[in-house]
């Protein structure tokens, strides 16, 4: 049989343009899928949020969010993964698919307002002005969000970078818990002498903690990558002194040598079998490595060698966006939110700091005296990625993620190169690639 | 038997067995000429209707996202804002960088290991398997969970392997007396760690082409060699290798594109750390455009990486059409 009988016997012409019609069709219905979808969403707020604690905090995220009836409008709730967070936002705000509120990365809100696609959140400053709540926050925790047009987001947790210690190994080694960095040096020292990290962090795959770690160290010494005007300033006196400091910790083997590579599985590994004795971490030591022993505990801030005391924090907030369905509903839905947040601590599904000074008074969150010694010692103290200056903004997200700070760093972990030479580096990655 | 005439029966036995040797092949293309010729118009314009709207799915599924990729490599947008036109300027960037030929030299190590270590552990294993061993079965399909688990799953067991002094593999070295490397944790060795890491993920994929290829090779053509007193490796270099030659070529093509293409084995392990030492260009093309923000040069990267990977695979087919018409 020859190719030209086969393909008459199967195949008709009117069936084959048929096929055709609806095989074109495809993109045009999917377009038009999307166009419906996209409508059909316009009457409820569509709130984003990030798997923040555990799977029972978007549980419990969720029902505030579906509890929200105001302005007409009700409100959905979505989980988004931080696994390509910043891809997902961008493509749906692209697409006009996005939410209408969100939390989401620290510095997001000023990288969409850069962009044009925030809604400015002052009315519902002024509505927490009205229900009292704006004299209930956390000295300090608004400032950051203000710009020269408007409140960019509201904060409602900090995550914040205490010092902690075990306290079996400081007594094992018969040395105080660091009060400054001369005597960190001194404790790091008869700690590498039982087999313990004097100062533990991790740089490795997925694991900021160590980038973290040098812009605390900076900021502890009055220095930071930032003028108060927010103009970049690498090469400080206070930052070369706070580098060459954290290259005499890594000669001397007080940060562990493979830091370098250590994720934060790796680094929670290293508090849960008594291996780190002090080192700068997140909030909920103790929860998130399963040692509630009461032997890990949050030390009091260290002094610079000028005395100066400050830690990091980012102030992690919920924006709105341009595109909602009604942005009275959005405000509406943002000032119900925060008025929920109190539960969420009441129940202990949280693992940061709340913004509101009412939440650091709860019961269920003044019990656990870490949490009271770091609301207490820590948060007047803490300054964000901007320091020396005090707004945020949409550059600091190159400096928290990006290459330049992550080489910055492991090139200090790793111990081959000298301070003013590192910042150098440093600086030029970061001038090449931040907005002007 | 001399060493001519074992040449002469291994040429023969390979002519005789080779698919689309010289004379049937040429009574092949030559037929497929004829039936070509003899196409009518109204068939050829069915076939054409026939092929349509797969070129048009195609053409949307891979054209639209060349066009956009290539909008934003000669812009200076975000993810969001295309941004101003600034034509080469990216690629001009990214090709001035010192980051980007760090980079390129890794991807290259990292591919030629990937690719040649994959194919030499595939081919052992390959060639072991085909022979009468006790739970051959067994073993095959033991052999293929690096290339089945999840690779999230893989680069954390490996992590847990090597990542700490404490981790098995440095405390082994330890007790053998071999000091503790920090196979993570320095530049070098975490290179090595890469690539190993690779070459234990990749070569089941490759294990299985050859099994495939070696089972559609006659054993009576190793008999007729072994009549004219071929050696085993004559056998293998002369026989196994030219009859596998296709299906070789085939999986190096294939396993060059997964090693230049492979994000999740870096950036798992690794994060492209320390001190960029495993970073490979597909890694730098993510962390420019989704952590330093900087769409333009990242996608100018892939763009790059495209590129070199349509040269690297036209050469490799080519080599694939000569080894047909051998």
């Amino acid at each position: 049989m020859n190719v030209q009988s086969e393909a008459s016997r199967n195949f008709s012409r009117r069936g084959f343009l048929g096929l055709t019609a609806a095989a074109a069709a495809v993109p045009l219905l999917a377009a038009c899928g999307g166009g419906s979808s996209s409508s059909s969403a316009g009457g409820a707020i569509k709130f984003w949020d990030m798997p923040w604690a555990t799977p029972a905090y978007n549980d419990a995220a969720k029902k505030i969010t579906e509890g929200f009836s105001g302005a007409n409008s009700k409100a959905s709730y979505q989980i988004i993964q931080w696994n390509n967070f910043y891809q997902t936002f961008s493509s749906a705000i692209a697409s006009k698919t996005g939410p209408a509120v969100s939390t989401g990365g620290g510095f997001q809100a000023f990288q969409f307002e850069q962009q044009g696609q925030i809604a400015y959140a002052d009315k519902v400053i002024d509505a927490l002005k009205k229900n009292g709540q704006f004299d209930d926050f956390l000295p300090g925790v608004l400032e950051p969000f203000k710009s020269d047009k408007g409140y960019v987001a509201v904060p409602w947790q900090l995550d914040m970078r205490p010092l902690w210690y075990r306290k079996s190994l400081f007594d094992q080694a018969g040395v105080a818990v660091p009060t400054d960095w001369p005597s960190l040096l001194e404790a790091g020292k008869k700690l590498k002498g039982i087999g313990a990290v004097g100062f533990a962090t991790g740089s490795g795959a997925g694991n900021n903690i160590g980038n973290h770690l040098m812009i605390m160290m900076m900021i502890n010494n009055g220095g930071g990558v930032f003028t108060k005007d927010g103009q970049l300033d690498v090469m400080n006196d206070r930052n070369v002194e706070a580098t060459e400091f954290l290259l005499e910790l890594v000669s001397n083997g007080i940060i562990d040598p493979a830091a370098v590579s250590y994720t934060s599985d790796n680094l929670d590994a290293q508090w849960k079998n008594k291996k780190a004795a002090f080192g700068m971490y997140v909030l909920g030591v103790p929860q998130r490595v399963g040692d509630t022993s009461g032997d890990l505990l949050v030390a009091s801030p260290m002094a610079g060698p000028h005395g100066d005391k400050a830690t990091l924090v980012f102030p992690n907030n919920i924006m709105m966006y341009k595109n909602t369905p009604s942005q009275d509903a959005s405000e509406a839905f943002l000032t119900y939110y925060m008025g929920q947040l109190k539960s969420l601590w009441q129940q202990k599904l949280m693992n940061a700091l709340p913004v509101f000074k009412s939440i650091t008074e709860l019961p269920e969150f003044a019990s656990d005296p870490n949490n009271v010694k770091i609301v207490k010692e820590y948060q007047p103290i803490a300054k964000t990625f901007a320091a020396q200056g005090t707004s945020l903004n949409a550059n600091l997200a190159v400096l928290d993620g990006g290459q330049a700070l992550n080489q910055f760093t492991q090139t200090i972990l790793t111990g081959k190169t000298d301070a003013k030479s590192a910042l150098t580096a440093f600086q030029t990655g970061l001038q090449s690639v931040l907005k002007k | 038997m001399s060493s001519t005439t074992a040449q002469s029966g291994l040429a023969r036995a390979r002519r005789g067995l080779a698919p689309g040797g010289p004379g049937g092949g040429s009574q092949h293309r030559s037929g497929g000429l004829n039936r070509k010729s003899k196409l009518s118009g109204q068939t050829k314009r069915t076939f054409f209707w026939l092929l349509l709207p797969s070129i048009v799915l195609l053409v949307l599924i891979n054209g639209y996202p060349l066009i956009y990729a290539g909008v934003q490599a000669t812009h200076d947008g975000s993810l969001i804002d295309t941004g101003n036109f600034v034509g080469v300027d990216n690629f001009a960037t990214v090709l001035s960088s010192p980051a980007f030929w760090k980079a390129a030299q890794f991807t290259l190590w990292f591919t030629i290991v990937g690719v040649f270590g994959s194919w030499l552990v595939g081919l052992g294993l390959a060639l072991l398997l085909r022979t009468k061993i006790p739970a051959g079965g067994t073993f095959k399909v033991l052999l293929l969970l690096p290339w089945v688990v999840p690779i999230v799953v893989s680069s954390t067991a490996w992590n847990w392997l090597v990542a700490t002094p404490e981790s098995l593999i440095p405390s082994i070295f330890r007790n053998l007396g071999l000091g503790t490397p920090l196979f993570l944790a320095d530049p070098h060795l975490a290179a090595v760690m890469v690539m190993v890491f690779k070459v234990w993920v990749s070569f089941p994929f490759m294990m299985m082409m050859i099994s495939a290829a070696l089972a559609s090779v006659d054993t009576t053509v190793y008999e007729a060699a072994s009549m004219d007193g071929a050696s085993k490796w004559q056998q293998f270099t002369q026989i196994t290798l030219p009859m596998i030659a296709r299906s070789t070529y085939i999986s190096w093509i294939l396993m060059t594109i997964f090693c230049v293409n492979d994000f999740p084995t870096i950036y798992l392990l690794t994060g492209g750390g320390p001190v960029d030492a495993t970073t490979s260009l597909v890694v730098l093309a993510y962390r420019s455009v989704f952590q330093d923000f900087q769409t333009g040069p990242g996608v100018a990267i892939a763009f790059l990486m495209t590129l070199t990977l349509v040269v690297v695979s036209v050469f490799l087919y080519r080599q694939i059409r000569k080894s047909s018409v051998e």
